[in-house]
């Protein structure tokens, strides 16, 4: 499974040693976003209340909360893509397939004026 | 086939190896979540003065029970889809018997011809150059690719087990016994496996080889082979 864009396909970067970024698709991202909303949110309510302690605490729920929630985001989109992809690759082979017979679905239109093919 | 040193799963050639690769980042997803949450409260335990001021925690209690049932949900639900998927009957194309022995397999196409064939390991002596050691045999196993294909594995003398990792499946083979699985090759290829079960002292010397090819070349090299 290669990443996208990735100018080293052979090599890997795993997240706690055991989460492979590179490789994984939308793990990068999630990641990213994560540490952004992270930042975001930590910063945000240590601006509105100066209370550090519970500002880590909003700031690491914000990169669970922001990384898990890409996460599905993302991961539904690609799976959504991929059955696109499958029934883009059915529908292309059975129009080869029966490109020219009576199954053709572009024949429909004149179907009636066959009468015998 | 593996690299050396390889610690993540193969390159999927099935649709339900593709699922599996799928649930396993889903689940490694979870685990980096929760992992990342554990380490935070161990540094905040690790730097915070110890105090016994707490005698009521409704809250935490609740979120501490909460939180871990989401969790569980999360990896149980696909975890159960797949499951369920791997067991669907689909009317398979080809059925393929798979014989364990020691150590060697046999491999019996009886669906329209009756075609049965020995499977051994290629010494390392007779290994063409650019073949994997340990891994090539004799006769490949060949398959159409695309169209469901069900095994029925079982053994002649001890237990083996039929596994290809690329393909997504993994089937005891016991003597006396009849264990089905099926698979659909999605792409043509050479798909390698290695006996998963231990069998005495060449357990590691009897891998499985699946070939994967259109319906053509599949009908050519069954007429050839049964010819």
């Amino acid at each position: 499974m290669a990443g996208e864009g990735d100018s080293e396909p052979g090599k890997s970067f795993k997240l706690l040693g055991f989460l492979d970024v590179k490789n994984v698709p939308c793990a990068r991202e999630s990641v990213l976003y994560g540490s952004l909303g992270s930042l975001v949110m930590g910063l945000g309510h240590f601006v509105a209340t100066s209370r550090v302690r519970r500002s880590c605490d909003v700031a690491v729920g914000g990169f669970i909360c922001t990384m898990l929630g890409y996460w599905f985001y993302c991961r539904y989109n690609l799976a959504q893509q991929r059955i696109r992809q499958r029934m883009l690759k059915e529908g292309m082979k059975n129009r080869i397939l029966f490109e020219g017979s009576y199954l053709d679905p572009g024949k429909e239109q004149t179907g009636s004026e066959r009468s015998d093919s | 086939m593996a690299n050396h040193s390889q610690f993540g799963f193969q390159d999927a050639s099935s649709p339900i190896m593709e699922e599996l690769v799928e649930f396993h980042d889903h689940a490694l997803m979870t685990a980096l979540a929760i992992c990342s949450l554990v380490l935070y409260l161990l540094t905040l335990m690790l730097t915070e003065k110890l105090s016994s001021s707490t005698v009521d925690a409704q809250e935490i209690e609740l979120v501490w029970t909460i939180l871990p049932a989401i969790v569980l949900i999360m990896l149980a639900l696909p975890s159960l889809q797949i499951l369920y998927m791997m067991d669907e009957i689909n009317e398979p194309d080809l059925t393929l018997k798979a014989i364990g022995h020691q150590w060697y397999w046999t491999y019996e196409y009886t669906d329209f011809k009756d075609l049965t064939f020995d499977s051994y390991m290629t010494p390392t002596a007779d290994l063409p150059l650019g073949h994997f050691r340990l891994l090539e045999v004799d006769h490949r196993v060949v398959v159409p690719m695309e169209s469901p294909v069900r095994v029925i594995v079982t053994a002649d003398d001890v237990l083996h087990s039929w596994a290809v990792p690329s393909l997504g499946v993994k089937t005891d083979a016991i003597p006396g016994r009849l264990n089905q699985t099926s698979f659909i090759a999605s792409r043509p290829g050479v798909f390698y496996g290695q006996c998963s079960e231990i069998c005495g002292a060449n357990h590691s010397f009897m891998p499985i080889v699946v070939e994967s090819a259109p319906l053509a070349n599949f009908e050519s090299w069954s007429s050839l082979l049964s010819s």
